[in-house]
């Protein structure tokens, strides 16, 4: 191979008499122990130090015929071949052979090729049937045909990291240096609307991209081994755009693509530019569309040149377009603006003169104010208060909207999938009237656009089928919106073939997800659709099916503290639903007392409070404690001992027990005494320190301290491992 | 001030010829034999420019010893180089999911050496 290191070759040749020594010696004692896993680890180790190393100075006969008896070696310590006195013997043979092979290459002088030849076929044949199939997969096959090398070639790079890049050591600037060094860079540009907010921000993650063009005379696959710590990893195209200039001579001549629309980002901001209808529709990756926007041509065109979208593509964004400046629901527009009802302001600012009157009786009082009056202080104060939380209530429920407009998008869209699809799909909307807080809808739409999609295409039929099936030919899909409790539920149902156990099993296998013969609950396989890159479908079409997404449902569903379920059944449909509080900042909460901490509990989950008789309380072995209401049992968590205070009472029957509710479950948790009502603003823990079991947030309380809300989900979990819940 | 360098292989020879290659490109070269000998030597928060380590070596193995070093604060984000050989594609995943920054196919020179070392290694 190369000479640079032949300084070391004696010290290599030393190293392996040793190796050999090893080797020899641990095989005479294998067959002594052949279960000895330490033993073969040690011969397996030597024989690879052997290969390593010849490699390195060029014995390649040497290196090869290592590697042969390693295979061997590794499925003897992996199992799956048995140490019998034949492989012994074969092994003791063959280290003979190495040793005759490594003083050749010592000394130069030619080897007995006839004994090699024999022992390296049996080598062969003793480790056949046993050795994986492809193995040795190359890299070289994922590597892209080769382009014309010699002439100057521009690459348009898009490059997204794994978040984990940073843990691996690895530096994304190091990576844009080296493709520096390769040739000229230009339009570098760093995405950063991955960026979560400052808060969120995990300093050891990677939330960049990059886009950036590469003029340079060297192989496609010189830029691609750049990449090669990476390319497995992170999202990454390379694409050669050299024909770039060519085409836009061709549009300059006159053959230029017109669209009616200006389709310049709009500073009003009233509808979506179009290059972030493409973005977002999946059509063009970011990067290029900022290349796109630098180069001040309008952004239908250049796409189009670049071949990033097709003509029709664009002409379909520009719809898009067209649809949202006519509706002025899109998102944008929504986040610089909102339409308020012209009732509710002027509600509100009557609100706004009974607060002013308030103020200045109080301000009047308080001129001349004597002991006296106190009396009148407590009725103005009270007054006050009444006119605070009408404000608020008012001001809050600005921010609240329909989630029709969030449904409106749906028909338009169910239409064009069923045409595409080839079924008959008709769409029922019901709930749209559900009132829910603006951010929220906002953030909904892109999920529930997922999960009709999903359905459109996986979960429903054809017509032939269905029919088949004694179904109407007509697919339905049926999206609904409710309050329940705190919460509103959104729900996306159809009545197709519903979620496939065995399909979703096999490929969860395959994809190593679970075990080989795991045992898993249905809702444990449901839910294993939401693991990223997972997808049943046994095509990709392009409506869905190339396992993203599903993921990416969830996680925008426990962004907003929601989360999502699924109910299936094979043959007759799915139904997801997607369960999201109704405003993220404010509760209406109970106070209660434990020693000397007060804590909130939220006023929904509370189903009633209660002191019980003594007999009603049991404690059962292995179960905890329970406590009979009504003929049911259930669970008491006594608060002081999951937060390790000092109580006031430690016994059930002197402290107040509450029954609180979440999911359609109960538990009982014991408090000291109950101090009031009141709405508190929820303040997140996990932003500025880290989520604690059985809490759900904190609050500032009247008085100035802090006090904890209390997570009802989190203290059953906690109820359910000290003593699993009765039915 | 000369960058240092932490170079683990059970194998004397291969361990030499990195060491030497490296140390001719002004590196300060620590040597370790195995994985466990490696921790040893950096126990006290060596400062550690790059990792080069074999994968299969006694008492604790490469893999092993890139998640000890990974563990420390102190080489968190420290390139970690392994030494793997064409066919063994399992150890090198298992490598990458364990904190290896890249990897060096065996045999190579000192060449694809140092090029792979200015690759992770920040200027």
């Amino acid at each position: 191979m190369s000479n640079e290191f032949a300084q070391f070759q004696d010290a290599f040749f030393e190293e392996a008499a040793e190796h050999l020594a090893v080797i020899e010696e641990g095989l005479l004692q294998l067959e002594q122990h052949p279960e000895d896993l330490d033993l073969l680890n040690k011969i397996f180790r030597s024989a690879h130090s052997i290969k390593g190393a010849s490699g390195m100075f060029g014995f390649n006969a040497v290196a090869q015929f290592t590697h042969k008896m390693e295979t061997l070696l590794d499925l003897l310590r992996n199992g799956q071949a048995a140490v019998s006195s034949t492989i012994a013997d074969l092994l003791l043979k063959s280290t003979d052979c190495l040793k005759t092979l490594i003083d050749a290459a010592k000394s130069g002088t030619p080897v007995d090729n006839e004994t090699v030849q024999r022992l390296t076929v049996e080598l062969a044949a003793a480790s056949a049937g046993n050795v994986p199939a492809a193995r040795h997969a190359s890299e070289s096959a994922k590597v892209a045909p080769a382009v014309p090398t010699g002439k100057a070639q521009s690459y348009a790079i898009n490059w997204t990291p794994p978040e984990w890049l940073f843990q691996r050591g690895l530096d994304p600037l190091q990576v844009i240096k080296e493709l520096g060094d390769l040739g000229t860079l230009s339009q570098v540009a760093v995405d950063v609307s991955r960026l979560p907010d400052l808060a969120e921000i995990d300093p050891e993650r990677c939330y960049l991209s990059w886009s950036m063009r590469l003029k340079t005379g060297k192989d496609r696959q010189v830029v691609e081994a750049v990449f090669d710590f990476v390319r497995e990893d992170s999202v990454l195209t390379i694409e050669e755009c050299e024909t770039l200039s060519v085409k836009r001579e061709g549009l300059e001549s006159g053959n230029e693509i017109r669209f009616t629309n200006d389709e310049r980002p709009s500073e009003s901001g009233a509808a979506k530019p179009l290059g972030e209808i493409l973005v977002e529709s999946g059509v063009v990756s970011r990067a290029a569309l900022d290349e796109a926007l630098a180069q001040q041509k309008r952004v239908g065109e250049i796409l189009i040149e670049q071949h990033a979208a097709s003509p029709q593509q664009v002409e379909q964004a520009l719809q898009k377009q067209r649809q949202q400046e006519a509706t002025s629901q899109s998102k944008k527009a929504d986040t610089a603006s909102i339409r308020v009802d012209t009732a509710k302001i002027d509600k509100l600012i009557n609100l706004v003169g009974e607060l002013v009157i308030t103020q200045s009786m109080l301000s009047d009082l308080g001129t001349r104010f004597e002991m006296s009056q106190i009396h009148v202080l407590l009725e103005r104060m009270a007054q006050l208060e009444r006119n605070t939380r009408e404000i608020q209530e008012r001001v809050m429920s600005i921010r609240m909207l329909p989630i029709g407009t969030a449904f409106s998008r749906f028909p338009r869209l169910v239409r064009d999938l069923s045409a595409k699809a080839g079924k008959k799909i008709q769409l029922i909307l019901s709930g749209e009237e559900t009132e829910l807080d603006k951010t929220v809808i906002e953030s909904i739409g892109d999920p529930l656009t997922h999960l009709v999609r999903n359905s459109a295409d996986h979960g429903l039929e054809t017509p032939e089928v269905r029919l088949d099936d004694n179904k109407p030919e007509v697919g339905t899909i049926r999206l609904n919106a409710f309050h329940e409790g705190g919460n509103i539920c959104i729900t996306v149902e159809d009545d197709g073939r519903g979620l496939d156990r065995e399909k979703i099993l096999a490929k969860a296998a395959k994809q190593g997800l679970i075990a080989e013969n795991e045992k898993l609950s249905d809702d444990q396989i449901w839910s294993m659709i939401f693991k990223p890159g997972f997808s049943t479908a046994d095509k990709i079409t392009d409506i869905s099916g190339r396992g993203v997404g599903m993921d990416v449902v969830k996680r925008n569903i426990e962004n907003l503290s929601g989360t999502i379920s699924i109910k299936t059944e094979k043959g007759k449909g799915t139904r997801f639903t997607l369960k999201l509080p109704l405003t993220l900042a404010i509760i209406e909460g109970m106070m209660v007392r434990v020693g000397r901490e007060t804590y909130i509990v939220p006023l929904l989950s509370i189903l009633e409070s209660l002191q019980p008789r003594p007999e009603s309380v049991k404690t059962v072995i292995g179960k905890g404690e329970l406590i009979n209401v009504r003929n049911t049992y259930l669970p008491i968590v006594r608060l002081y001992e999951v937060f390790s205070l000092q109580p006031e009472h430690t016994d059930p029957t002197k402290g107040i027990l509450l029954i609180l509710e979440t999911e359609g479950e109960r538990v009982v948790v014991m408090v000291d005494e109950i101090l009031g009502q009141q709405q508190v603003v929820i303040k997140s823990m996990e932003q500025n320190f880290r989520k604690v079991e059985g809490i759900a947030g904190a609050t500032i309380l009247g008085d100035g301290t802090v006090g904890f809300i209390l997570d009802v989900r989190g203290l059953m979990e906690i109820a359910c491992r000290e003593a699993p819940l009765v039915a | 001030m000369s960058r240092i360098a932490l170079v683990v292989d059970d194998s004397r020879t291969m361990r030499q010829m990195v060491a030497f290659t490296l140390t001719n490109a002004g590196f300060t070269v620590i040597e370790a034999e195995d994985g466990k000998d490696a921790v040893r030597k950096v126990e006290a928060g060596t400062k550690l420019d790059i990792v080069v380590t074999d994968l299969n070596m006694p008492e604790m193995d490469g893999i092993t010893l890139i998640k000890e070093l990974r563990r420390l604060t102190a080489y968190k984000f420290t390139p970690i180089l392994m030494l793997t050989t064409e066919s063994a594609q399992e150890k090198k995943k298992e490598g990458k999911e364990a904190g290896a920054t890249g990897w060096i196919v065996k045999p190579f020179n000192p060449d694809v050496l140092l090029k792979t070392i200015a690759k992770v290694l920040p200027a």
